[in-house]
């Protein structure tokens, strides 16, 4: 398929990755465009629905407008994070199949005021693809729901629509614990979102070939890092080249390690960033982590968010400090 | 994005150039954990020899910033290169206890903040008070071992034990206190004079509470 017109993400515009936090951004998002969210990660059980639920409830209680999108098409589990039963309720595959054409009319209430829910497609048709197209459609969709603020949870892996998401929101976040598992897939997704945004970002054919050739990480012509790359962009094409420092310049995603125990573990997140840095030539803000704490599968088990069921433990101080850094609220 | 060899010795410890010999101390830590043979955040991203690269840079970096007088003449070669940069320079005289053989580049114009310093910020206490609690999380969100302070203040781990947990009856008599809370509150980049207030005014609340 071919791609038509420039991705919005390409665009500068308010609540550019480089500049998040701040409390200007905020303040000068018109009132009906809603900044957008994404929490990935590349590993499975990792915590990303339980993050999900508890930074839109903490953003809820201080007054925004949240909705939440479970982009896990295939293993849709955040209604159980915040205690609503999915059933054979209204689901974003009701919106996909255009059965409904309002996605305002997609989110339903949660327990939480302030805080609706767009289904993933459990249960359903099953089918946890999605087309090009309809990725647009909702992404266009989304930006004119009525909130403040849309988080998207989306599913383990690299998959196309996955890595979409995660590139249109104005801040993603990947989330990882400090296990070796889990920290080669957060690496795997990053190289996988920053080599889609520059495949993206550069036309010249042969430079499209040559990225390509580089996201095989054994490949023949021993481009190993991304600053390989740009040597052998800039011997095609230096426009080409300047394009792809301004890629580096704009990526900036939000790192938070979960299930932290200790000193070791909360440097971790110092270490992504550096490997980051010296590998990628990216810089990724370490937006903070969330201790080991047994209130978290506590508040699981209840199906209430920890923020709401435990508000004075660790992890729920935590929570609110990524969204107070995040949103200044 | 610099070529690791022509990266200056702030850019591979990700320190500031003004940085505080703290800081660059906790830079080096942090560095040298990251890409040391064990560690968990590179071996999927670098080669066993890549990272014994980076790590031998890292330390070549280290013995110069750590060093006062490695680091003032250092410092003094970055700035002569600064005003040209992007000119080639004539390479200047390498230091007694560190050759540097490659250009030395020009600094970041812009001065980096020091790793973790906006997680330090998100934590000021929420109602405001320095207590044990705050201090530790505090200090294990810079990732800064107990040991490391015990090391820098030459205060005793046990006292240090004491104060972030609360235990008012081990500690120290007020004089000493305050001096030691002044100096965890410096190497946590805190201000030093409000810590040691906060501190000091919640342990009379507790001990008021108790009589």
């Amino acid at each position: 398929m071919r791609r038509t017109g420039t991705p919005s993400w390409l665009s500068i515009r308010r609540g550019e990755p480089g500049l998040p936090g701040r409390d200007d951004d905020v303040v000068a998002t018109p009132p009906s465009v809603a900044r957008i969210w994404a929490v990935g990660g590349g590993k499975g059980g990792i915590g990303k629905s339980f993050l999900v639920a508890n930074l839109a409830t903490v953003a809820a209680r201080s007054g925004k407008r949240v909705i939440l999108i479970d982009a896990d098409l295939g293993g849709a589990n955040l209604h159980t994070c915040l205690g609503v039963r999915a059933g054979e309720r209204i689901s974003l595959s009701d919106y996909f199949e255009e059965r409904v054409v309002d996605l305002d009319k997609v989110a339903i209430e949660t327990p939480i005021p302030g805080l609706r829910l767009i289904l993933g497609a459990l249960g359903h048709t099953g089918k946890a693809e999605t087309t090009q197209e309809q990725r647009s459609a909702l992404l266009k969709a989304v930006r004119r729901l009525p909130a403040d603020l849309v988080i998207f949870d989306l599913a383990a892996g690299t998959d196309r629509s996955t890595i979409d998401f995660f590139l249109e929101a104005d801040d993603g976040f990947v989330v990882t614990t400090p296990e070796p598992t889990a920290i080669e897939n957060a690496y795997a997704f990053l190289r996988a979102a920053f080599y889609r945004r520059l495949a993206a970002a550069l036309s010249d054919s042969n430079v499209r070939e040559l990225i390509r050739v580089a996201m095989d990480q054994r490949n023949e012509r021993g481009i190993r890092t991304p600053g390989d790359l740009l040597a052998a962009i800039e011997r095609i094409d230096r426009a080409e080249g300047d394009r792809f420092r301004r890629v580096l310049e704009t990526f900036r995603p939000h790192l938070v390690v979960n299930q932290v125990r200790d000193t070791e573990e909360v440097k971790m997140g110092f270490s992504i960033t550096s490997v980051c840095k010296k590998y990628f030539g990216i810089d990724i803000d370490y937006a903070g982590y969330i201790c080991f704490d047994d209130n978290v599968w506590r508040s699981v088990k209840d199906r209430r968010p920890l923020v709401l069921a435990y508000p004075r433990s660790d992890g729920a101080l935590y929570v609110r400090r990524i969204v107070k850094k995040l949103l200044g609220t | 994005m610099r070529p690791l060899a022509e990266q200056s010795y702030y850019e591979l410890l990700e320190a500031p150039a003004e940085g505080t010999p703290q800081q660059i101390e906790r830079a080096y830590r942090i560095a040298r954990a990251t890409y040391s043979p064990s560690s968990t955040a590179t071996y999927s991203v670098f080669s066993a020899d890549e990272s014994a690269a980076i790590l031998r840079r890292i330390e070549e970096a280290y013995a110069v910033l750590s060093d006062a007088r490695l680091r003032r003449e250092y410092d003094a070669r970055l700035r002569r290169v600064e005003p040209r940069a992007g000119v080639p320079t004539v390479p200047s005289p390498p230091p007694p206890a560190a050759p540097i053989r490659e250009r030395v580049p020009a600094p970041a114009a812009r001065l980096e903040a020091p790793a973790g310093a906006d997680l330090e910020g998100g934590l000021a206490p929420e109602n405001g008070v320095f207590d044990g609690d705050v201090l530790r999380r505090i200090r294990v969100s810079l990732g800064i071992e107990l040991e490391e302070i015990a090391t820098t203040t030459k205060i005793n781990e046990h006292h240090l034990r004491s104060i972030e947990g609360n235990r008012y009856e081990l500690l120290p008599p007020p004089v000493y206190l305050r001096g030691f809370l002044k100096q965890i509150a410096k190497c946590l980049s805190l201000d030093a004079g409000r810590v040691a207030d906060s501190y000091t005014a919640r342990m009379r609340e507790s001990s008021a509470r108790r009589d």
